[in-house]
């Protein structure tokens, strides 16, 4: 991916933030195709070990939203 | 509502006849929900609704007091 | 407000979502010609030749729930409707807010598209109006109103909003809240009857006059007509078919003490037609009636009810090898026009362990879900990539669809292409396309980890624990009990009775002593409920189907402690008067609050109802000490003015009020007593009566009309003081369940679960829910009565399986996890003589904070555990790991 197309890797809490992912599309709201998600029941699930993996991964940043 | 009428004539002659069952009449919130909650105390309900659909009034709301949630 | 064709869906989400033929806008059915549909449906679904069956069904009681009518549109007319396009009803107004409405959620006038700029609500347009022989409050239309204005001015903070109102009726829970809100906003509050609305140019103009005498116009560019709930337009019909009696408003007659009983045995009714109501109530009625059939036809639990039967599971090993099937959705056009479903499609079925990929139009459809049960026995598949919406919604259906195919629902992944993809990337139909891949990439990555789980039931103590003695508490209970559960009853009192016992009659004339005898009585017959005096709850612990309480009982020296196994809590805890140190309650003689009236209009006094009374409303409630509406108190004042005017016709009783809330069929009430000579002065909350002492006692408030300050020496002054709760501080902590900020329990869904609490398992009825006068307590305590008679009657409460799992052999015993676990879901033990965690599926919310603090990795969460959620980082990296 080149520098103006980030890879972005999220983790979205299924209660809050993808819920309101969720209500982003009913809305129809758009934003960059940039962005791939992992649904978890809490963001209190995410390791360290996790984010870590992502970068290794090639994300150029982590969203963890809860 | 027909099919209300026969119910309270409580006719003998019934084409269905299942133990423990009640019939609700309307499908509005309240009518759901009373088939709702008669199903998890353990009856057979009959749910009837003169329209299409069920739904009745709420549907109709656009957001209901105070969360102004989606009322559907 | 706009076209609709023949055939239509009523609404986006109607369930059933099918098409149907509107008989009173079809050429055929109603000229027998045209018949276009019929050839081009393809599935070959309309049939003209289907005739209305008649069918009989034996049932062992009704319910009958019709709703409300429309204000009919001649009372309309006399309001504008119908000669100018923007004058509309809140109905219509509701739509036209909505993103589904005619102008898709923008606020448009009718005339010219324009937006409004100024907007007028009148209130109570076929309520409160003897003229259309309405007499009665519909008691929704205050609050949907201020709901509606509050949303305008959101769509438009610009818009000027006046809303003309006689009393602002706003009596429900935290519902004047709402009326601070609007006001806050700037949205006007006119106090003023609309004498005419007339034609102007393209506003309209209305004339109203205001207490003070004086008549003024204002034109405006839209009107809202806040209209009210008319008894069903079938009301008759149905009274006729099922046998029993309507009211003088043709809505259903009931008692008050018995208010879902019509006049005929074994028919209830719920919902508006039993009198104007808005959604909590009628939902909590819903829930009252169910338990009223369920005590009259107990015997009959469970016979008639078809239980689900599922094939044997088909066992899927570590050993096995892993075959995904991957199911890409078109969802109609909704993802298929933005993204290449067909090629999303092949690139899955390229990955590893896929034995099979397809696309389906709709997957979510009843005939897809079968298409899915053969394509598993088919391609033998076990575990399944479902690539369409969002499984926060959509999940539980698949799962349903696996567990019917012998396939354990954990085996079953969703990808969101849909809400996540098509709908947010809808003009880079590429990079929507490139994104959808990497999705069921990831999808595919975790599924192949995917392990069956077990879905864990634990068994439930058949019992109930109900705190409080009052009149909800012993309906409660004795709902409970009648329909076949043990109840212990615990009150903190020396008697049973609670407020009741100090409620001398009410506003319909019935006598609760006589309530109270016979709810005694019924509890002394009644086997199944031990009762518990001068007792309080000490502890508890546990969960949904297994609490453990301590129950202490007698004065601190003697106290005896019991310990009570049971399965659900219903807390009936009640309220009390509140003492207000205002208008000089306490110092002064003459000042006594409407409880103590009437105690002494009860009695036989001689000068109990003296010559002069001025009664104070709202002396304790909206802003005075207490942030809420008491409910009962305008009712409370008008009972008591009754009746002192039945004793002495002669007596000057004056009314001092913000807002009179005779809400409902009360309105009668409040009408008798104007008619009877009782004076009703408003007051505004700035400018407050006074209770004044000099050589006499006297009150001093602003006479609207006169427009000037009125001094008067009544012989007794009367405070409507208000309610509030009792002991909810302590049980909140206890019980970990929220309070409002008003100190009532909170609700778990203020409109759709108004008697259960955020904790499972615990329910709540009565003055402990918010103030509430006796009838709406007796139908909220069968409602709370028919929630925990749930699991109870279920026997075994389901816990999902997403919960964490610890294991043994690595956990070093440091008990991180206990501390940091949110829901005390985590407890210690000690297994030969070590230390070790374990988890408590059922408290168990699966938030997985254990699972990342553990330092030997010992947790895991079942659905997400680190070997599936690395293996989809790992192919969000384009890393792929076949199993």
């Amino acid at each position: 991916m080149s520098e103006a197309n980030p890879k972005i890797l999220g983790f979205l809490c299924n209660w809050c933030c993808y819920a309101a992912a969720d209500a982003a599309g009913v809305s129809r709201y758009q934003y960059p195709p940039n962005i791939r998600t992992i649904r978890v029941m809490c963001t209190g699930r995410i390791d360290p070990a996790f984010i870590l993996r992502g970068f290794s991964e090639g994300a150029a940043g982590i969203f963890a939203g809860g | 509502m027909g099919k209300a009428q026969n119910a309270c004539a409580g006719s003998k002659s019934s084409e269905e006849n299942r133990a423990g069952s009640v019939m609700v009449v309307g499908g509005g919130v309240a009518g759901i929900q009373t088939a709702m909650d008669l199903t998890d105390l353990g009856f057979y309900v009959y749910l009837v609704e003169k329209g299409p659909a069920i739904g009745g009034a709420m549907a109709q709301l656009d957001k209901t007091f105070p969360t102004n949630d989606c009322s559907l | 407000m706009d076209i609709t064709r023949p055939i239509h869906i009523d609404y986006a989400q109607a369930v059933p979502a099918t098409y149907y033929i509107d008989p009173d806008a079809c050429l055929f059915l109603k000229h027998e010609t045209c018949q276009i549909c019929v050839p081009v449906c393809q599935s070959k679904a309309i049939d003209f030749s289907q005739k209305a069956e008649e069918k009989i069904y034996n049932v062992g009681a009704v319910i009958v729930s019709p709703g409300f009518g429309k204000i009919s549109e001649e009372v309309l007319k006399q309001y504008g409707y119908g000669q100018h396009p923007d004058v509309v009803t809140s109905i219509e107004f509701e739509r036209m807010t909505n993103a589904s409405g005619p102008f898709q959620g923008e606020l448009k006038c009718f005339n010219d598209g324009r937006h409004p700029k100024n907007l007028a609500f009148i209130q109570c347009v076929g309520s409160r109006d003897i003229g259309c022989d309405n007499g009665y409050c519909s008691g929704v239309c205050c609050m949907y109103a201020i709901k509606e204005a509050i949303v305008a001015k959101e769509h438009d903070p610009e818009c000027e909003i006046t809303i003309f109102y006689m009393d602002i009726r706003t009596q429900g829970k935290d519902f004047d809240q709402a009326k601070i809100k609007a006001e806050n906003m700037g949205i006007k509050f006119v106090r003023a009857k609309v004498a005419d609305v007339m034609n102007w140019g393209k506003q309209i103009k209305l004339t109203y006059s205001t207490m003070d005498g004086t008549h003024s116009f204002e034109p405006f560019d839209m009107v809202v007509l806040a209209v009210g709930l008319e008894s069903p337009k079938d009301a008759k019909t149905i009274a006729d078919i099922a046998g029993f009696e309507l009211n003088q408003y043709d809505f259903c007659r009931t008692e008050e003490f018995d208010p879902l009983q019509t006049s005929k045995e074994g028919v209830f009714v719920v919902g508006a037609f039993q009198g104007p109501k808005d959604i909590p109530e009628s939902v909590t009625q819903s829930s009252a009636a169910a338990s009223l059939v369920s005590s009259l036809m107990k015997s009959k639990r469970g016979e008639g009810v078809i239980l689900k039967e599922y094939p044997t599971e088909i066992p899927v090993g570590d050993d096995d090898e892993v075959r995904i099937g991957v199911f890409v959705c078109h969802c109609g056009i909704n993802i298929s026009s933005v993204v290449d479903v067909a090629s999303v499609a092949k690139e899955a079925g390229k990955l590893g362990n896929v034995v099979y990929a397809t696309e389906s139009l709709y997957s979510c459809s009843q005939d897809a879900q079968e298409v899915l049960k053969e394509r598993i026995k088919e391609h033998r598949l076990n575990r399944i990539v479902m690539t369409a919406c969002s499984p926060r919604t959509h999940e539980p259906l698949f799962q349903e669809t696996l567990k019917d195919a012998g396939l354990n629902r954990s085996l079953f992944e969703m990808v969101n292409i849909r809400d996540h993809c098509s709908w947010v990337h809808a003009q880079e139909p590429e990079a929507a396309t490139a994104k959808s891949i990497d999705l069921v990439r990831m999808g595919v990555a975790k599924s192949r980890h995917n392990k069956p789980l077990l879905e864990q039931t634990v068994p439930v103590t058949k019992t109930a624990l109900v705190l409080g003695g009052g009149l909800a508490g012993m309906t409660t209970a004795l709902s409970i009990a009648d329909q076949g559960y043990p109840v212990h009853l615990i009150e903190r009192g020396a008697t049973l009775g609670g407020n009741l016992a100090n409620i001398k009659t009410t506003l319909r004339g019935e006598s609760p002593a006589k309530l109270l005898k016979t709810l005694t009585a019924q509890i002394k017959k009644q086997k199944l409920v031990s009762v518990y005096l001068n007792s309080e709850l000490e502890t508890v612990s546990g969960f949904v189907g297994n609490f453990t309480s301590v129950i202490a009982s007698g004065k601190t020296k003697k106290k005896k402690e019991v310990t009570i196994d049971h399965g659900v809590i219903v807390l009936a805890t009640g309220g009390k008067e509140h003492r207000t140190k205002k208008f000089k309650l306490g110092t002064v003689k003459k000042v006594i609050t409407q409880l103590e009236l009437e105690a002494k209009l009860a009695g036989t006094g001689k000068n109990r109802a003296p010559d002069s009374v001025v009664m104070i409303q709202c002396a304790g409630s909206r802003g005075a000490d207490l942030g809420y509406c008491s409910k009962v108190c305008c009712n409370q004042a008008v009972k008591n003015a009754l009746k002192i005017k039945e004793i002495n016709p002669e007596s000057q009783v004056i009314v001092l009020y913000r807002d009179i809330r005779t809400y409902g069929f009360a309105e009668d009430q409040y009408k008798e007593a104007r008619e009877k000579g009782v004076i009703f002065v408003p007051y505004k909350f700035a400018k407050k009566p006074k209770v004044l002492s000099g050589k006499t006692d006297v009150v001093e408030y602003f006479d609207p009309i006169l427009q000037e300050q009125v001094t008067i020496n009544p012989k007794l002054i009367v405070l409507s003081v208000g309610i509030v709760p009792e002991g909810t501080e302590t049980l909140s902590k206890l019980l970990k369940a929220p309070v409002t900020a008003d100190e009532f329990f909170l609700e778990a869904h203020v409109k759709l679960r108004p008697v259960e609490l955020a904790v499972e398992g615990v329910y709540v009825c009565g003055l402990a829910h918010g103030p509430k006068p006796i009838d709406e307590t007796i139908v909220q305590a069968q409602a709370a009565a028919a929630k925990a008679s749930m699991p109870l009657v279920k026997g075994s409460a389901k816990v999902a399986p997403t919960v964490s799992v610890i294991d043994k052999e690595t956990c070093i015993g440091c008990g991180i996890c206990v501390s940091m676990c949110p829901y005390n879901a985590i407890k210690m033990l000690k297994i030969d003589k070590k230390r070790k965690a374990e988890t408590v599926p059922a408290s168990c919310k699966g938030c997985g904070i254990c699972a990342s603090r553990c330092p030997t990795f010992a947790i895991d969460m079942g659905g997400f555990t680190q070997d599936q959620v690395m293996a989809q980082i790992k192919a969000f990296g384009n890393i792929e790991e076949v199993v």
